[in-house]
């Protein structure tokens, strides 16, 4: 195992992608699997320049399958791996992602969303949240943490990889172009000061002994021949991901108690949202936000319960309802009325917010 | 000023407008002040707009980072002028480059104030070209008060000390230019 890269605690100023680097750094992960894609290449381009010094390693393949790949297959053999991408990228990953749902493979993977549909802009979108939660064939049996800001991009990229290895479900952190690029600063730590173990990573695959005589087989499996078999393995995989759900699931609310209307939203635009909140109390308005930072799983109890007090609901998100897609299913059956503010593709700012929210009273 | 200074730059790829957002913002970090830096680009690695957004803030983190208004927009092409008028409100200053040409009618009508400094010929002839950007750098200071001046020329010596150690006279260099940059916007304000 390496040595200890990131030593006691220390205030930063840097770029997201490079805040996701030493996260990953921090955490212990082996080796990444990368394909350059803007805008998250400098999490590569950072992770080559730390690596070496650490003892860890970095593979870059021919496109983005590969990458997803080889992330699973660096995790089969044991090592703490990783990868990162975006957009057209993310489209790309889908296949090996949905690999790893199927045969439980504990792969991180770092989304920086971009704007879409295809190549579309390099710069900042939450257009990439239906794909990364439910993306592929399959369920989206999958652990999906979206970020607002570095000192939570750092500290769910090392959480990341123990969700991963506890839980064994795929391990997504989703960011975006904006806490990509954007500087701001953080702490970054040494993640056993703060009493944070790191799970332990083993190989699945090539393990000592005879399969069948000395031990079980590893018998992973990504293929089935028949309906019932399939169906049997589904359901298994379904039940063990409910069960850890409840333990998984994580959200954020700032003044819901007495809240009247009550921001919904994700990732960065909630710092808007926040700030928005601020300026609204200031003039009596009573603003509140619900904010789940787990998107897969949904935190729908907390909601219901934050909703349920609420007069007015507000989602807010910078893509065409991909967001709204994930909570309303969580809203079934209330009655509470709801508006929107979608804009694909494009940044929000408090000012939009505040304005929706006193034209709604 | 407000609580958080809206900064927004804006040049030709190039111009080096990225870089002082950069020496800027790790300054106001510096001293421990909370900063928020963006870069806004198109898929053109050259011939684009090229707009940096900075916030500072005494305290607070900074929410979203773009923002609607700045409080200060520096343009120094004529596209930038043109790209940034949407930046622009009853409360924004607006510096401009004098060197540039054919821009006088889509100036910002309902600007707090509009400055037209010569920073361009300034680094043409009275210094050199490549400190242009410090003397952007310097009038950026001096217009927002986001740093001391002690500290701006900390940042240089932590971003360029490298290349001060082997040519000291780049120093001298640098800090003239940023000296001039505020004493460009100084009469303005």
């Amino acid at each position: 195992m390496a040595d200890k890269p990131i030593q006691g605690e220390k205030r930063m100023f840097m770029t997201g992608n490079e805040v996701c680097a030493y996260a990953a750094l921090a955490a212990g992960a082996d080796i990444m699997y990368g394909y350059p894609i803007t805008p998250q290449n400098e999490i590569m381009h950072y992770w080559t320049r730390l690596a070496p010094k650490h003892n860890r390693t970095f593979l870059q393949t021919e496109d983005e399958i590969s990458a997803g790949f080889t992330t699973c297959g660096g995790v089969l053999s044991g090592k703490r791996a990783f990868t990162a991408t975006a957009g057209p990228g993310n489209t790309l990953m889908q296949e090996p992602m949905s690999m790893a749902e199927m045969m439980r493979i504990p792969a991180v993977f770092i989304i920086q969303q971009r704007g879409g549909p295809s190549t579309a802009t390099v710069i900042y979108s939450q257009q990439e949240v239906t794909m990364t939660c439910y993306g592929a064939n399959g369920e989206g049996l999958r652990i999906v943490y979206s970020t607002a800001d570095h000192q939570e991009l750092y500290d769910y990229t090392i959480k990341s990889f123990n969700t991963a290895w506890k839980y064994r479900f795929p391990t997504f952190v989703l960011g975006d172009g904006y806490q990509a690029k954007m500087r701001e600063s953080l702490t970054i730590y040494d993640p056993e000061l703060r009493g944070i173990q790191m799970v332990d990573t083993y190989p699945l695959v090539g393990l000592p002994g005879k399969a069948g005589a000395d031990r079980d087989p590893a018998h992973l499996r990504n293929t089935y021949n028949t309906e019932e078999e399939l169906y049997e393995v589904v359901k298994e995989l379904v039940g063990a991901y409910e069960k850890f759900a409840p333990e998984i699931v994580e959200h954020k609310t700032v003044e819901c108690d007495d809240a009247e209307v009550v921001i919904l939203c994700h990732g960065i635009v909630s710092r808007a949202a926040v700030e928005a909140i601020r300026e609204l109390r200031a003039e009596g308005v009573k603003a509140g936000m619900f904010r789940p930072i787990t998107l897969r799983p949904f935190p729908t109890e907390p909601l219901r319960a934050v909703v349920q007090k609420a007069k007015k609901l507000l989602i807010v998100e910078s893509a065409e309802g991909q967001f709204a897609r994930l909570v309303l299913p969580s809203l079934y059956g209330l009655t509470t009325p709801l508006e929107t503010i979608y804009k694909p593709g494009q940044g929000i700012t408090s000012d939009e917010i505040v304005k929706k929210i006193k034209a709604m009273a | 000023m407000a609580k958080v200074v809206k900064i927004a730059l804006a040049g030709e790829g190039g111009q080096g407008v990225q870089s002082v957002a950069e020496i800027i913002t790790e300054a106001a970090n510096e001293e421990g002040k909370e900063a928020l830096y963006i870069p806004n680009f198109g898929v053109e690695q050259r011939g684009g707009v090229s707009i940096a957004f900075v916030q500072i803030s005494d305290k607070e983190k900074v929410g979203s980072p773009k923002f609607e208004k700045a409080d200060i927009v520096i343009a120094l092409s004529d596209r930038a002028v043109r790209r940034c008028a949407q930046y622009v409100d009853g409360n924004t200053v607006f510096v401009y480059d004098t060197f540039i040409e054919g821009v006088e009618d889509d100036l910002p009508k309902g600007a707090k104030k509009v400055i037209g400094i010569p920073a361009i010929e300034t680094a043409k002839n009275e210094l050199h070209p490549r400190v242009f950007n410090i003397i952007i750098m310097g009038a950026v200071v001096r217009a927002t008060h986001v740093v001391s001046e002690e500290r701006a020329k900390q940042a240089l010596e932590d971003k360029l000390g490298y290349k001060f150690e082997q040519d000291p006279k780049l120093r001298e260099l640098n800090h003239r230019a940023l000296a001039r940059g505020m004493q460009l916007v100084e009469g303005h304000l």
